[in-house]
């Protein structure tokens, strides 16, 4: 057997593609021809179909024209608009019953009989009864009440709803209406509190469902005669002189049975489920909720009016036009409410003080709602007359700054007020809120809500440092962190947008002052969270933010999640613009790692959870670049594997700078040396220490590839016996390799082989040592797979091949001598080709032994390509090259192109008699 | 099996005395039926009755009093002969009242209250001779003053003004409201349209015992000549509360009050009787004394009651 020669220079410039200077950019085509093509496309399309967004642009005219005729006297509320206002009320609903959810018990007083009725409340037996009675006759009178569990009431609820409803499918109204005035008579009794939202909900459901009934049969009557003949058919927006006689008297008969209710708060509920239907009766259907608006100031209790206007506020929108009159009168009337809940220091309504707190709570959605309604669709105009309205304005464009407002009422109307109201009176405002401190609301909450309207829409400069000012003496009265911080965190924004560096410095020391003493709870941790965000967020440059006064003392404060957020931030700026030099930041950013790494609790997280951190602290430590300080980049280095020892990834990243870093050393020529030496020691110390087998290879490579390239050889014989031992350790505790870590194994491997064609023999050991280690490693491991086998039998003598060339393909450095060195003794080629023929044998071996045909074919094929251009075709050659195709063809279809090519290949290597020979 | 069924044409059966009461009778039978005749009556008549209240032993004895004609018609519809068998629609349309016979009393308004009742009848009668049952059904309908005879639009707007405090009250009061005082003040109209709500308003300026509650109160006042007596009673027809515990003070509170139909006419005042109404607003006081008191009458005069009686005059208006 004979290793063929290679002239490898040659062969690379006979096998280069032909190069050839062109003038355009083979991505980027010319204009004209697009053009034409486009022009045809747009010609067919406008005759096929109409694209919706390319409509004619007169179908647009047309329909502003309408919408401007119908506007002048009457809106009917499109579909579109009735069911987002369906949808709204569905979700506030929602919010309602999950924001109080439904206490475990209810106690009700004696007038909900109807609930009452079929539950089985806990009754007292007649006799303890009376014993009772004779007892304390006052007392028992006064606690005449009943417990039921929450739930049991609201089954029973559901129950009385189809009731209802099967009372009216059944044609029997009467009953329908009588039970709906009990459920809406339920409403009255507010003792239950906490539960009374939910009431609402589901007392109201019944209310629209009546509502609904009512409106529908008024409708059929206006449309069918008694027999069922069509008499009209109305429009959306009928008129009262549309409807015939006996739909207006049963729909006056209606308001009739309603206002006959004797007590005030159902009758007031009933009015408005049937509030749609006065359309029926007359053009002007809203001046009705002028008066029921009214009316409701008769309930004195607090809850039950608010919600009572609540439902108002909601059946209102199922009117044509909306006027919102009544819904200011009904914020107004809301307002002396509660200034007399928040005034009255006895005990009002039954009610101690201390569900003061749960009544406003309790009442502050009705309002939300309201406020809402109000300035849905106002325009500024009209939010100024609306503003004038709830006495908070002098004029249209001027505000009362004196007057002061109940603090919860101004929470919500500052909550809607358009942003361009907010910004241009942002002064007022503020003075408005200074005054309005009542107990409803927390102050902080309203200055903070202030600044994040103020952030929406930035104010005029002036008014921006007016309010700066203003807001800086405001907060410096707050002694309490959280306070502080609640109101702070909106004007930081303005602040940083402004330039307003001193009031910065202000809030910052202020911060530090109210929380580095002591214990700050998680709440205010939320926060500072976000104000140390936008400062991040707004500075693109950290050593700005790490310069700023108290910022690094700020950080130290926070824990927690928060923490780790901040931390995991402030490292993503860090490493974002490329490489960190200042020791100083290193210095801080490497503390920042440090807390981020003790938030990570290894033990009890997943993978997935410290990935994130890991990676960020990772790519920390590659951007880091001492500059010429390579000594001290090493020592950080050496500082990063103490401290975070437990991030695999992390280690990982540790090799590869070292071997960057003594690659960059060797750059100064070999004066470094011996501090490539210690990077060298430092990665092989670092390896071992990482867990999976696969990447410990890899960079033990790594790390041979650079102590060649510094000509330390001992040290690179040393790093590739590490890795060839340590695939020797493959871990198979988790079952056999996946097919990629086999394929990165095979790979690696490959690689190891073409490193060694640099390295140069060991005369101590024999210079075919390493191949040996590598034969032996093959044999001796059960998880190394025939395929496997194949391609590192080949990169053997791939590589064997390679060594006996008088040229070698690369050198690691000129000044390092490779295997050339042994050029010429006949011993070492011998030796070389002794191994191969081992070699090659067991590779026809492994070949045969493939129980599987299809990979039988192509292990034969990648074995003799390999054999073909390796070896002389020869006598000893020929015939195993025949059989590797014979088997090839035998298992392969002959119109495999692989195997049509290796076929071609060899008769291109060998005499023409072989080729006959193939092609028969 | 046969039936009788009289259906007027107008659904609320809302006549006026000289329109045309119109309807059909509607027969049902199995099997052909020989009649000997078919008879549709009108009867209108107000009913008296002194019983209770103030009215004497003797008077209540006596009773019901010898009811008031006010209509009574009686027409032939059919002449004798058959009706063949199914669902047979005989129409017919009946004069309440000609212009010329005013010999009868007015046609007033039908009312049903408690001692007098002004009720209109139509009763369809198949007389079948003696071997069979005749067959006949009656049905009520409700007569409403023509409308030339009624008030010009519109009412005037006239409201009295009210004062309601402790000394304006006649019966005796709890001593806390003697002393504590309250004022509540307001005006309603005292004449109204049957067919507008009552409206009004009504402030509570001061009270220093906390309200439970403030009701308006409809009342009628029925008053019957009985011999040489006249016996009046007044009942309670509708109540309808307008503020439910205590409410803020100098807060403008409306009155609005819809009519009840059928218990209510325009105010009537005839020889032998006459019908009259009134509001009463009435302010209950918390007291642990009125919860002993649940079921007594609301418009008697209590302790914990201040209470204010207007007239109240109803007209009829187109």
């Amino acid at each position: 057997m004979e290793f063929r020669p290679r002239n490898y220079i040659a062969e690379e410039e006979s096998h280069a593609l032909p190069r050839s200077r062109v003038h355009d950019h083979p991505l980027f085509t010319s204009c004209p021809p697009a053009n034409h093509l486009q022009v045809d496309f747009v010609d067919h399309e406008n005759h096929d179909f109409i694209d919706p967004l390319r409509a004619p642009a007169t179908n647009e005219v047309v329909s502003i024209e309408g919408v401007q005729d119908g506007e002048s006297s009457f809106t009917v509320p499109s579909k579109a608009a009735t069911e987002a206002f369906v949808k709204e009320w569905t979700s506030f609903k929602r919010f309602l019953m999950q924001k109080f959810p439904v206490s475990k018990m209810v106690s009700i007083s004696s007038m909900s009989d109807v609930i009452i009725k079929t539950s089985n409340a806990n009754l007292k037996s007649s006799t303890s009864k009376h014993l009772e009675e004779l007892d304390d006759p006052e007392k028992f009178a006064e606690e005449d009440v009943k417990v039921i569990t929450g739930q049991e009431y609201v089954s029973r609820l559901h129950e009385l709803k189809d009731e209802i409803k099967h009372a009216w499918s059944a044609g029997d109204r009467v009953t329908s209406l009588k039970l709906s005035i009990k459920v809406a008579r339920l409403l009255m009794d507010t003792s239950v509190l906490q539960f009374y939202p939910t009431l609402f909900v589901l007392a109201t459901e019944v209310m629209d469902m009546l509502g609904d009934m009512v409106w529908e049969r008024i409708k059929k009557k206006a449309e069918f005669a008694e027999d069922g003949t069509r008499l009209c058919s109305l429009s959306e927006n009928f008129k009262a002189h549309n409807i015939c006689f006996d739909a207006k008297e049963t729909c006056y008969n209606w308001f009739c049975k309603v206002g006959s209710t004797r007590e005030l708060l159902p009758r007031i509920y009933l009015e408005l489920a049937i509030l749609p239907c006065w359309r029926f009766l007359v053009d002007r259907p809203e001046e009705s909720l002028q008066r029921l608006v009214l009316m409701s100031r008769g309930l004195a209790d607090p809850l039950a009016s608010s919600f009572c206007r609540l439902y108002m506020a909601h059946c209102a929108q199922k009117l044509p036009s909306c006027d919102i009159g009544h819904l200011i009168t009904s914020v107004n009337d809301v307002k002396i409410l509660l200034m007399r809940i928040l005034s009255t220091k006895e005990i009002t309504h039954g009610k101690s003080m201390n569900n003061r707190g749960l009544l406003v709570s309790l009442m502050e959605p009705t309002i939300e709602y309201t406020m809402k309604c109000i300035f849905k669709d106002a325009s500024q105009r009209q939010v100024g007359s609306v503003l004038v309205e709830l006495g908070l304005g002098r004029n249209q464009v001027e505000l009362f700054a004196d007057n002061p407002c109940v603090s919860v009422v101004l929470h919500h109307l500052l909550k809607e007020l358009p942003s361009e109201v907010v910004s241009s009176n942002a002064v007022e405002l503020l003075r408005l809120i200074e005054c309005s401190s009542d107990k409803s609301y927390d102050q902080c909450l309203n200055y903070r809500l202030l600044g994040f309207r103020l952030c929406e829409r930035r104010p005029k400069l002036d008014i921006v440092n007016t309010v700066a000012d203003r807001i800086i003496q405001v907060v410096t009265l707050h002694d309490k962190l959280g306070d502080f911080l609640k109101i702070v965190d909106p004007y930081v924004d303005i602040f940083l947008q402004n330039q307003m560096d001193n009031h910065l410095n202000t809030i910052l020391e202020g911060v530090s002052e109210r929380a580095c003493s002591k214990e700050i709870v998680e709440d205010d941790v939320v926060v500072l969270h976000s104000i140390l965000k936008k400062l991040l967020s707004h500075f693109k440059d950290l050593e700005y933010v790490f310069a700023l006064n108290h910022f690094l003392e700020i950080l130290d404060v926070m824990y927690g999640s928060s923490r780790s957020i901040i931390d995991m931030q402030i490292l993503n700026m860090a490493t974002r613009n490329g490489h960190i030099n200042n020791p100083t930041t290193i210095e801080l950013l490497f503390e920042v790692c440090h807390s981020l790494h003790d938030g990570i609790d290894f033990a009890n997280v997943k993978d997935d959870d410290y990935q994130q951190p890991a990676r960020l602290i990772s790519h920390f430590v590659l951007m880091v670049d001492y500059g010429a300080e390579i000594e001290q980049h090493l020592t950080f280095l050496v500082e990063c594997r103490g401290a975070f020892g437990s991030i695999n990834e992390l280690k990982e990243t540790l090799v590869h700078s070292s071997n960057r870093l003594a690659t960059k050393a060797l750059k100064d020529g070999r004066k470094h040396l011996s501090f490539v030496k210690s990077c060298i020691a430092f990665s092989e110390v670092t390896i071992p220490s990482i867990s999976a087998q696969i990447r410990q290879l890899n960079l033990y490579l790594e790390s041979a590839e650079v102590a060649l390239l510094a000509g330390l050889i001992s040290h690179s014989d040393g790093l590739v016996d590490s890795a060839i031992s340590c695939m020797q350790s493959v871990d198979l505790i988790n079952g056999p390799l996946a097919q990629v870590d086999v394929d990165a194994l095979v790979t690696s491997i490959q690689k190891l082989c073409s490193l060694l064609v640099m390295v140069p023999g060991n005369p101590e050991l024999g210079v075919t040592y390493a191949l040996k280690s590598i034969l032996s490693l093959i044999n001796s491991q059960s998880w190394i797979t025939s395929r496997m086998k194949i391609k590192i039998f080949c990169a053997i003598i791939s590589l064997s091949a390679t060594l006996s060339q008088n040229k070698l393909p690369y050198n690691a450095d000129l000044e390092i001598l490779s295997n050339d060195l042994f050029y010429g003794d006949s011993s070492y080629v011998q030796e070389l080709v002794s191994l191969s023929e081992h070699v090659l044998w067991n590779l026809v071996e492994v070949i045969e032994q493939e129980p599987s045909r299809a990979a039988r074919g192509g292990m034969a094929l990648e074995a003799c390509n390999c054999i073909a251009s390796s070896f002389k075709i020869n006598n000893d050659i020929q015939p195993v090259c025949s059989k590797l195709i014979e088997t090839a063809k035998s298992s392969l279809s002959p119109n495999d192109k692989y195997l049509q090519s290796t076929i071609k290949f060899l008769e291109l290597q060998q005499p023409f008699d072989f080729t006959n020979q193939l092609r028969s | 099996m046969s039936t009788v069924e009289l259906k007027l044409s107008r659904s609320n059966r809302i006549y006026r005395p000289s329109e045309l009461l119109q309807g059909k009778i509607i027969i049902k039978s199995s099997s052909s039926i020989s009649h000997y005749g078919i008879h549709l009556t009108v009867n209108g008549s107000a009913n008296l009755q002194v019983r209770g209240g103030s009215a004497g032993v003797i008077e209540s004895l006596y009773g019901v009093i010898k009811p008031i004609k006010i209509v009574k018609k009686s027409i032939e519809i059919r002449a004798s002969g058959k009706i063949g068998s199914g669902t047979t629609e005989i129409p017919f349309a009946v004069t309440l009242r000609q212009p010329g016979e005013d010999n009868l009393e007015r046609c007033y308004e039908t009312f049903h209250g408690a001692n007098i009742s002004i009720q209109y009848m139509a009763t369809v009668d198949i007389m079948r001779g003696y071997l069979h049952k005749s067959l006949s059904a009656t049905v009520e309908f409700i007569v409403e003053t023509d409308k030339a005879d009624c008030l010009e639009q519109p009412v005037s707007p006239e409201m009295v003004i009210f004062y309601i405090t402790q000394d304006t009250q006649r019966h005796p009061l709890l001593p806390e409201l003697k002393s504590g005082g309250f004022k509540v003040t307001g005006k309603v109209s005292t004449q109204c349209s049957l067919l507008s709500p009552i409206s009004g308003e009504l402030t509570v300026e001061a009270s220093a015992v906390p309200i439970r509650s403030i009701d308006i109160h409809l009342l009628r006042v029925e008053s019957i000549l009985s011999g040489e007596k006249i016996v009046t009673e007044t009942s309670l027809i509708q109540t309808t509360q307008i503020a439910d515990g205590d409410v803020c003070r100098n807060m403008t509170l409306p009155i609005y009050v819809i009519l009840p139909r059928l218990l209510t006419c325009p105010t009537v005042l005839a020889g032998p009787f006459s019908i009259e109404f009134k509001i009463s607003i009435v302010i209950t006081f918390q007291s642990e004394l009125s919860k002993l008191h649940t079921k007594s009458d609301p418009t008697t005069p209590r302790l914990w009651l201040a209470m204010e009686t207007l007239p109240l005059e109803l007209v009829r208006t187109n």
